[in-house]
């Protein structure tokens, strides 16, 4: 009994270390990254590249899970145990301030000044630095736009709506006129997850309103916010949104449009190059506008997104990950995202100004202005506790389940107690 | 008369048979193309094919979770036969002091919803640097299939004739002994039965081995299938081919067992 | 005491140390820290852990995502339960019955208890596929979303459990049934009693006890269930069928709030609790007068 007892302890203690042998000489660093859309992946010319520059440094490519929220949660498990399985990772703008207060991201101040961050769009910049310190290296930008089928609107005479008012009187002319039963007006992501939050704060933004007051306070305004989730409840209820958007995410939505079955679509720069794609059914018919405003409330803005590079605080090669998140976010790092193919845009301004990088995507410019004046969610480190805490109220409202003031209210008591914590 | 038997017999296995279709559709969308998945009108597929096995098989983590569960499932088991067997002997045989609160705490624990002691448990696997191990998955399916482990075993072996031990005792021969070498083979079906089981609810745990699993390293099946990728669509034949390996184990001892569960287990506990 | 009772006493300590050290350490210690962390605000990945007594308690007892919760789990129980048990007596009774065959018959019905939960979660998520699941095609074609309406979730949460756990109360009401002499029903036979008055004065009043234990485990286990609903529908659309277990993982996990998802954990401790000695008052009273 003695020495099966034995035996099976060392077995335990066997199984329970994992091995965790150095590497000694050359190294080799773990570049953690979420799938890149499109046709074309510039990541492992761009790490060929470095490697070539550094010799004695190898660099391994690890794809993440697929949405958002599980990549959120593999970068929690993972960087709260003690192990760094990774050394450079991508990270969505949302959790900068999170995995910084949490002190997980090696602070980048020593080596990346504000100088060096200065060509990148503020707004990157901002998602970039929090507690005064930088925390990443801007990467790839996101913004919040509306696609419209530029011969559709053509064909009857019209011009990008500039409110959503506008918007659902051209999507239902249009589709009274063209007697297509598959034709869809406007496509969002309605599903309960970060997208949704994404919608409901431009909707609020449109509104005149938004999530927290300046003062913090959670939703100073709760008339105008459950006007806004009204409106969009209201999008499906008179059919100018099919109700499949309730479980829409951004490659539905994208898929959908790009199929021809929807006049308009909001959603990222990304799906542009998609479209553009040869054997897209749309390609040549799409066209690019800021999120629209509301009537009686403010013009419409998009919110900002995108990815940044950020180092395991416990990497064991500091100076090699720092070299590298330095090497993919300078002028030749993001000028490789500006190839033909590559869905993804750059944080850098004068890229968006490039000969090169415009002829490859036309469009650039026009998302650059749009860049510009577009606003960022929440920076807090809780912002994923918050958007998980509202994202059902958002979803309970737009199924019917709640009205939305009831949502907004409940919304407003649970974030209340949530950020008691402060 | 007979005839009517036999209609009835019949009609008892068809309709056991119709509760059993879920299972079945899945077997059959195991082994359906993908081009023919999303057009349900025919019972069977026009082209049956391996390829989402071989998907499974080839490019998924479910081998290394396969791996996984297996080891996890047999530790706990050996783990919990360790500790279970000589518990169980002690109820049963001999005066432990305080036996009754004992027996008290030990059914109470069966009743521990996992999501009360799952926060605790993470909090602790964390402090001892525990996660993404065999080691955590292991002590936390002890914790909860040890109780139950117990009370079969007494159980099982309070019908075991004590004369045989007294003449054992007679022999000379000490506790330990009598238990290894008198009592255990007595049992073994029931001890065998009880650590099938026990290897049966490893296999199937998911609370615990979702909480403190991070990758594929110590990845259970239940988690893995949880977790299957699906990029733009959802791979519902890869899933059903998955869901099909995942559960042979399991099928393969619930359906041996039947025999003792239904005579062993159950009637036996129904006598107490 | 002799030499031979101090020996055993000492081993019986000795044979019973192990387990129970390892019980503490996993379940009844975890059982009491768990009040504890009830008591604070927790979040690990902050270094966040401050002392708050009863705040959480305090705002669950208004929280309306907590007695939606609340609703959610006892509406899946009852309908749950009831129906596994009727429809396990009734699988029960016919197995009872059967001559040939008898082992397939059980294989066939022990399938779906066997199944691990998220493989049955996979498996009732493509039966319920708006345009591709078995369900809407045998329902004539429709394309109901079983999953995606906020009014049509709960059943099929509810159709996907009771589908997965009535075997296991056929299986009690089946062993139960087997310890039932043949002679009893000759019996009563001979004495002229017809199908119907053998059902009601022999076979029920039998299993009556083994019916009981069934409804008492399968209710605190559907009290507990988790998995099921965590797989196939995350507690969507909407909350519908988000349980307290759902909800109390969420938090946990999800909005890594250790100290309130614990007392969410508590809450449901308590109920299997309270729920556990409600029903075994009740057994014990049934016992005494049956």
């Amino acid at each position: 009994m003695g020495r099966a007892a034995l035996v099976l302890l060392a077995l335990l203690l066997l199984v329970g270390c994992a091995e965790r042998r150095e590497s000694g000489g050359p190294i080799t660093l773990v570049f953690k990254h979420a799938k890149i859309f499109g046709p074309a992946d510039p990541i492992p010319g761009l790490l060929r590249e470095f490697e070539a520059a550094h010799p004695g440094v190898t660099v391994r490519s690890e794809e993440l899970t697929w949405t958002s929220d599980e990549q959120h949660q593999f970068y929690v498990i993972n960087l709260e145990g003690a192990t760094p399985t990774f050394d450079v990772l991508m990270l969505d703008v949302i959790w900068v301030p999170e995995f910084a207060q949490a002190g997980w991201l090696l602070d980048l101040s020593p080596w990346v000044t504000r100088q060096e961050l200065a060509p990148h769009f503020p707004a990157a910049v901002a998602a970039a630095t929090w507690g005064d310190r930088v925390w990443g290296v801007p990467w790839n930008m996101n913004v919040g736009v509306l696609y419209y089928r530029a011969d559709l609107l053509a064909k009857y005479g019209l011009t990008p709506p500039r409110t959503w008012e506008a918007l659902v009187e051209q999507a239902e002319l249009i589709r009274a006129r063209e007697r297509d039963p598959k034709l869809d007006g406007v496509l969002w992501q309605g599903k309960q997850y970060e997208g949704l939050v994404c919608n409901v704060v431009e909707q609020f933004w449109a509104s005149g309103t938004a999530l927290f007051g300046d003062d913090g306070r959670v939703l100073p305004d709760l008339e105008r916010a459950a006007g806004a989730l009204a409106f969009m409840r209201g999008l499906i209820d008179r059919g100018v949104s099919p109700g499949w958007v309730t479980a829409g995410d951004e490659e539905l939505t994208r898929r959908a449009f790009g199929d021809g079955h929807a006049i308009f679509l909001r959603s990222w720069p990304y799906a542009m190059d998609l479209f553009e794609q040869p054997d897209s059914p749309v390609r040549g018919r799409v066209g690019i506008a800021a999120v629209p405003g509301h009537v009686a409330g403010a013009a419409g803005v998009g919110t900002t997104g995108g990815f940044h590079l950020a180092v395991n605080r416990r990497t064991r090669h500091a100076e090699a990950a720092v070299a590298l998140v330095r090497f993919l976010g300078s002028e030749r790092g993001q000028r490789a995202l500006t190839a033909a193919g590559v869905a993804l845009y750059p944080t850098r301004t004068a890229l968006y100004s490039d000969p090169v990088a415009v002829g490859a995507h036309p469009n650039m410019p026009r998302f650059h202005d749009l860049a510009l004046t577009a606003r960022p969610r929440p920076v807090t480190p809780y912002y994923l506790m918050i958007s998980t805490t509202v994202q059902p109220e958002f979803s309970a409202a737009l199924v019917r389940v709640k009205t939305p003031r009831v949502a907004l209210e409940h919304a407003r008591l649970r974030l209340e107690h949530l950020l008691a914590v402060r | 008369m007979r005839a009517r038997a036999r209609v009835w017999d019949v009609a008892v296995l068809v309709l056991l048979a119709v509760w059993a279709t879920p299972f079945f559709w899945q077997v059959r969308t195991s082994f359906t193309p993908d081009s023919e998945l999303l057009a349900t009108n025919r019972a069977l597929p026009a082209s049956p094919t391996t390829i989402h096995y071989r998907a499974v098989a080839e490019r998924s983590v479910m081998p290394r979770a396969l791996g996984n569960s297996l080891a996890v499932a047999s530790l706990t088991t050996l783990v919990a036969l360790a500790l279970g067997l000589p518990a169980a002997y002690a109820i049963a045989r001999l005066p432990v002091p305080g036996k009754a609160l004992l027996l008290l705490v030990i059914v109470a624990s069966t009743a521990f919803p996992q999501i009360a002691t799952v926060s605790p448990l993470y909090l602790l696997m964390r402090a001892l640097g525990l996660r993404d191990t065999w080691t955590a998955l292991v002590m936390a399916n002890t914790s909860f299939a040890l109780p139950l482990l117990i009370w079969l075993l007494a159980g099982f072996i309070r019908e075991v004739p004590i004369e045989v031990e007294e003449a054992a005792f007679l022999d000379g021969a000490g506790r330990l002994g009598v238990l290894g070498r008198i009592v255990v083979p007595l049992v073994a079906p029931g001890v065998a039965s009880a650590a099938l089981l026990t290897f049966l609810a490893s296999w199937n745990e998911f609370l615990f081995a979702y909480t403190f699993t991070a990758t594929e390293a110590s990845r259970t099946v239940p988690v893995a299938l949880a977790l299957f990728p699906g990029v733009f669509e959802v791979p519902w034949g890869d899933i059903a081919a998955a869901s099909i390996l995942a559960s042979l184990p399991p099928i393969i001892i619930v359906v041996g067992l039947q025999r003792w569960l239904v005579h062993g287990l159950v009637a036996g506990a129904l006598k107490e | 005491m002799t030499a031979r009772q101090r020996a055993d006493r000492r081993a019986g300590l000795a044979f019973v140390a192990p387990a129970v050290l390892v019980l503490a350490a996993l379940a009844l210690y975890p059982g009491l820290w768990v009040i504890w962390l009830s008591l604070q605000q927790r979040i690990p990945i902050f270094g966040i852990a401050r002392f708050v007594g009863v705040d959480h308690y305090t705002f669950l007892a208004s929280d309306p995502r907590m007695w939606n919760a609340a609703r959610v789990t006892l509406v899946f129980a009852v309908v749950s339960v009831t129906l596994e048990l009727i429809l396990g007596l009734a699988a029960a009774l016919a197995l009872q019955r059967q001559r040939l065959g008898r082992r397939l018959a059980v294989s066939l019905l022990l399938l779906a208890w066997a199944l691990p939960s998220v493989v049955t979660a996979k498996l009732f998520e493509w039966l319920y596929h708006p345009s591709a699941g078995l369900v809407n095609v045998l329902l004539g074609g429709r394309t109901l979303n079983w999953l995606g309406d906020p009014g049509l979730a709960l059943a099929g949460l509810i159709a996907a459990d009771v589908w997965r756990t009535m075997p296991f109360v056929a299986l009690l009401c089946y062993a139960r049934l087997l310890t039932i002499p043949g002679d009893v029903y000759e019996a009563a036979r001979v004495d002229g009693a017809g199908r119907r008055a053998m059902l009601t004065s022999i076979t029920l009043p039998l299993l009556r006890p083994v019916l009981l234990i069934a409804l008492l485990f399968r209710t605190l286990d559907a009290l507990r269930a988790f998995d099921l609903m965590f797989v196939l529908t995350g507690g969507g659309p909407a909350g519908t069928t988000e349980t307290l277990t759902v909800y109390a993982y969420r938090s946990l996990f999800q909005t890594l709030q250790l100290g309130f998802g614990s007392a969410i954990g508590v809450v449901i401790f308590t109920l299997v609790r309270v729920v556990a000695a409600a029903y075994l008052g009740v057994l014990r009273r049934a016992g005494a007068t049956a």
